[in-house]
């Protein structure tokens, strides 16, 4: 058994410890032989410390306190003069591990047992002995968890993405051009989810969802349902013969409703994995229980669909579990001044990112809707279609839904640099059209964000200061009311097409996920990190990480860097075998017990 | 000339009512919403800043707050709680405690146990002065004939002198209002002919109300206009017809059926501010200052006693009449002697008045613009153009 010498230095004037209570707790504590209060910030006599060593036959040093390390040169070195090893001396740090709050006392007492046994004290967290299983669960295959994926398949461990959609790609996928550097955004994303798709470590589970989680950190039991393709994903080519014959027009979610899509579809040419699949909900064969339709079926040359196909459970275990479950658009109908779902040409943000993609519904040309008949259900229906008129003037206008505790009331944080990636697109594109943007302030904060406000504004796009209170329709043009409040007066422009810049709210299934994770939301709804500032990617679960928008709003590249930091913390949990487990939630009973058996088990 | 800033002016409206002025953060949807707000008079934002900075001078220079008529609805959209909409209600308060020369209201509108100790005094000394006339000179068993106890002649003469009076308080004060918005107001050099082309909108705006009814709902305007008008056919049967409407007991029909319709819509118009304000469901009913209970329960409690002294004198019960209308006296002139020209009543002539100095304002800056050889045009005509 070693013998431990704890001193207790107070560091700061203000601190919540008893100090007292401490030097007695750490008295009775087993292998301590000696215990010295130093006072406020001592002055280290190292010839004296060496002398006392030597006497009192200390092999192991605890020095505990605020900030400890200060004083740690000037222990090791009386530590060595007296003929100890350097490296048993041992940091209690108080403050750095949140021994600050009401609590404090009893949280010093922690940490100082973890010191005096040996066992750095956030690992105690963890029960052992566990092994955390090398494989991991990626929930959403948007941009952040497709990087997830590729950081932690990249260092050779397993990784499980499970994909609602049959596609992965998320609302990336979406976009056209990223903002500020106006690249294209599938340049981006496809070589990435290619890499996904084809990566010997990536398993991918699209079309299905997370029923259940089951184990402890480390050892974590998932429940997938595997919702039926009803097209076999590893024979399909994409040929597009299926879909030709297929009879069933159904509005195509991808492209933002703003065209139809067949009942047997692929999301979009560059989806992954790059086979077609059944919508159960449209599907003729699938309604009538067998008895209609087919079509499909026997059209098809590689004999790949397989429509009575049916949904299944599959089970797989994990040691960590990333959550990247993004985002959805606030439904711009609840915002009625604006006019959406009344006025066929007020678009939200994502039926527009659809309409400039080049890949979208009108090849990229940005159109106002017409009118066409459905000849299926005999109703005539609002299309964007590439022959339609385009706009002599757009409205864009910002905070729809955000910074309003009608809606939400946080900042959504993206709107402002898509407004005007939009008022860029519709410049280039439409060189005589007018485009006037509405906004509250402009949120311009990341790298760039700034000189591309400014080039957007030289490139023309009218900017108004002013929130819009109204979108109207006078003889046939809506008319966009505000007031320009730096000019100091109202405005009224006509705009062939107003585009609302919608916020963001967490996913649907964000609610359900974070009961069955039992991992805590915000306020605002979306899943709460760690520490903010300290660990903005764990969780206070352990084992479960958060990366992208379902931990908040932001952008691609923030979204991206958090994915990769996410990658290093199920990595290092994969490698050390020790997870970060909730350290608030310990008992000092609890985390003595912990301690006592790390040291058994070093022995 | 230097600006001063009163950095105590959001604390001294919220005295008055506005709390959440410091909430705005100027996106302006409220001014954009409004049926009132246009090219010349942008508010409620415009104020909101004006209250933020401090700029005393400029709201009282002022004239957006008596355009607004608070149908709320800057209120509903506004974003950020920050109750455009009761401001103005508060600035309105605020504009009339600056308007009155002798300082009365601003006590009022500050303390409403001043205001309730006012019309205490007011109402005891009227108590006391009336039935010191009545046992001197008359029978308190009588209401009518010779020995009256308060004859209508009397009472007759009483209110032309406080007719008068009142009229005068509230002509100095609305004359302040002229001098404070039009004549120093710096950046309005107002033309002669203005005034005499505009004058049509003073009986025009006071009769009809006709800008409250350019709200998103009509409703507040109809019932405030049927208050309005009651009110008014009240005073021309006191002020030209007492004799006739006082005396009995034989009911005066030609203009009693005028009395009975007034008192209807009086009870009508009150009971339904109350309830609304109890209420607190329509936006401009939401919150309620002191001042507005003391004057709501005042008239209410007013008619009902003119109502009590009718029936009792035509029931033959003259003693029981004559203390009721005793009662009533105490209780009809301290609110009239204080709500009118003090008070919340005092708005009979500054909305009118607003309304005809808005026209000359408006006036004078079209004027001055176009006098400015490359003046800017409108911005909506402009942008249409454009399109």
């Amino acid at each position: 058994m070693a013998r431990v010498g704890v001193f207790i230095g107070q560091y700061h004037s203000d601190s919540r410890i008893v100090f007292d209570a401490l030097a007695s707790y750490a008295a009775n504590l087993r292998a301590v032989e000696k215990v010295r209060l130093l006072g406020l910030r001592p002055k280290v006599d190292v010839k004296a410390l060496a002398d006392e060593i030597r006497r009192e036959r200390l092999d192991r040093i605890v020095l505990a306190g605020d900030s400890p390390g200060y004083f740690k040169p000037a222990f090791t070195r009386a530590f060595e003069l007296a003929g100890g090893d350097p490296s048993e001396v041992r940091l209690a740090s108080f403050r750095e591990h949140g021994a600050g709050l009401a609590d404090a006392t009893e949280r010093a007492k922690a940490i100082l047992a973890c010191a005096v046994h040996g066992v750095p004290y956030p690992l105690v967290a963890v029960p052992r002995p566990t092994t955390v299983h090398p494989a991991t669960l990626v929930i959403g295959g948007g941009v952040a968890g497709i990087q997830a994926s590729l950081e932690i398949a990249d260092a050779g461990k397993k990784v499980y993405l499970v994909e609602r959609s049959g596609t992965i790609g998320g609302h990336m996928a979406m976009f056209d051009k990223t903002f500020p550097t106006l690249d294209c955004a599938a340049c981006i994303l496809t070589p990435k989810m290619v890499a996904v798709h084809d990566h010997e470590m990536i398993e991918l589970l699209t079309n299905s969802e997370v029923t259940r989680v089951t184990g402890s950190p480390g050892a974590f039991k998932v429940q997938v349902l595997r919702r039926a393709r009803r097209v076999d994903e590893a024979s399909c080519v994409a040929c597009n013969a299926c879909t030709e014959i297929c009879p069933i027009s159904v509005w195509s979610e991808f492209d933002a409703n703003l065209t139809h899509r067949k009942a047997i579809y692929i999301p979009f040419p560059q989806a992954v994995p790059s086979a077609y699949l059944v919508d159960p909900a449209a599907c003729t064969w699938v309604q009538s229980g067998g008895t209609k339709c087919g079509a499909c079926a026997k059209k098809c040359p590689k004999g790949c669909i397989n429509l009575d196909e049916q949904d299944r459970s599959v089970e797989i275990e994990v040691g960590n579990i990333v959550l990247a479950t993004g985002y959805e658009m606030l439904d711009a109908h609840r915002v009625e001044q604006y006019g959406y779902g009344k006025y066929p040409n007020v678009l939200t943000s994502i039926e527009f990112e659809r309409m400039t993609n080049a890949s979208g519904p009108t090849g990229g040309k940005i159109v106002t809707k017409t009118k066409e008949l459905n000849r299926r259900l005999k109703v005539e229906e609002w299309v964007a279609n590439p022959q339609g008129p385009p706009p002599r003037s757009v409205a864009i206008i910002h905070c729809v839904g955000s910074r309003d505790p009608k809606y939400n009331a946080y900042c959504s944080r993206v709107c402002c640099m898509y407004s005007l990636k939009f008022a860029h697109l519709v410049r280039e594109k439409l060189p005589d059209a007018a485009c006037y943007e509405f906004y509250i302030d402009m949120r311009a904060f990341g790298k760039g964000y700034e000189e591309f406000m400014e080039r957007i504004k030289a490139e023309g796009a009218h900017v108004v200061r002013g929130r819009t209170a109204q979108v109207v329709e006078v003889d046939g043009q809506l008319v966009v009311k505000g007031e320009d409040i730096v000019q100091d007066r109202l405005v009224q422009h006509p705009a062939d097409l107003v585009i609302l810049a919608v916020g963001v709210v967490p996913a649907q299934g964000t609610v359900e996920l974070a009961k069955a994770l039992g991992v805590p939301r915000d306020a605002d709804g979306f899943f709460s990190e760690l520490n903010y500032n300290g660990d903005p990617t764990y969780t206070e679960r352990g084992g479960i990480y958060v990366a992208g928008m379902c931990q908040a709003p932001k952008d691609i590249p923030d979204t991206v860097a958090q994915a990769s930091a996410v990658g290093a913390g199920v990595l290092r949990s994969i490698s050390t075998g020790h997870g970060m487990g909730n350290l608030d939630s310990l008992t000092l009973s609890e985390i003595e017990e912990r301690a006592a058996r790390s040291q058994a088990a070093e022995r | 000339m230097a600006i001063r800033v009163n950095p105590k002016l959001i604390d001294e409206l919220a005295t008055y009512g506005a709390a959440d002025v410091q909430n705005c953060y100027h996106c302006g949807n409220c001014s954009a919403v409004c049926a009132h707000s246009d090219d010349t008079f942008v508010f409620p934002r415009k104020p909101m800043r004006l209250l933020q900075m401090g700029l005393e001078k400029r709201i009282e220079a002022s004239l957006d707050p008596w355009l607004c008529y608070y149908c709320g609805q800057c209120s509903t959209q506004c974003p950020r709680g920050a109750e455009p909409g009761e401001t103005m209600m508060s600035l309105r308060r605020w504009l009339t405690s600056r308007y009155d020369f002798t300082g009365i209201s601003r006590l009022f509108y500050v303390s409403w146990k001043a205001e309730v100790g006012a019309l205490v005094l007011v109402a005891v000394l009227t108590c006391v002065g009336f039935l010191t006339y009545g046992f001197l000179n008359g029978n308190i068993a009588h209401y009518d004939g010779p020995t009256a106890f308060l004859p209508s002649s009397v009472v007759h003469v009483f209110d032309w002198v406080m007719a008068v009076a009142l009229s005068l308080l509230l002509l100095i004060n609305a004359g302040r209002m002229w001098w404070f918005t039009t004549v120093k107001n710096p950046r309005i050099r107002p033309r002669l002919a203005s005034y005499l082309k505009a004058l049509y909108l003073l009986p025009l705006q006071f009769l009809t109300q006709k800008e409250y009814a350019r709200c998103e709902s009509r409703r507040p305007w109809a019932i405030h206009l049927s208050l309005m008008l009651s009110y008014v056919t009240m005073l021309i049967l006191i002020m030209f017809f007492l004799k006739q409407i006082q005396e009995g007991p034989a009911i005066a029909w030609p203009f009693h059926a005028f009395g009975y319709v007034a008192t209807a819509g009086l009870l009508f118009g009150v009971i339904h501010a109350m309830r609304g304000r109890i209420a607190r469901k329509e936006p401009h009913l939401k919150h309620s200052h002191e001042s507005d209970w003391i004057f709501l329960v005042m008239l209410l409690v007013v008619t009902l006693t003119g109502v009590v002294q009718h029936v009792l004198h035509r029931s033959g019960l003259e003693l029981a009449a004559n203390i009721a209308y005793v009662v009533h006296l105490s209780l009809v002139v301290p609110m009239l002697m204080l709500e009118v020209p003090f008070g919340k009543w005092s708005h009979l002539a500054y909305r009118p008045l607003a309304a005809f100095l808005a026209a000359i304002h408006r006036d004078a800056l079209v004027s001055q613009r176009t006098s400015t050889a490359n003046g800017e045009p409108g911005s909506t005509s402009r942008a249409l153009a454009a399109a």
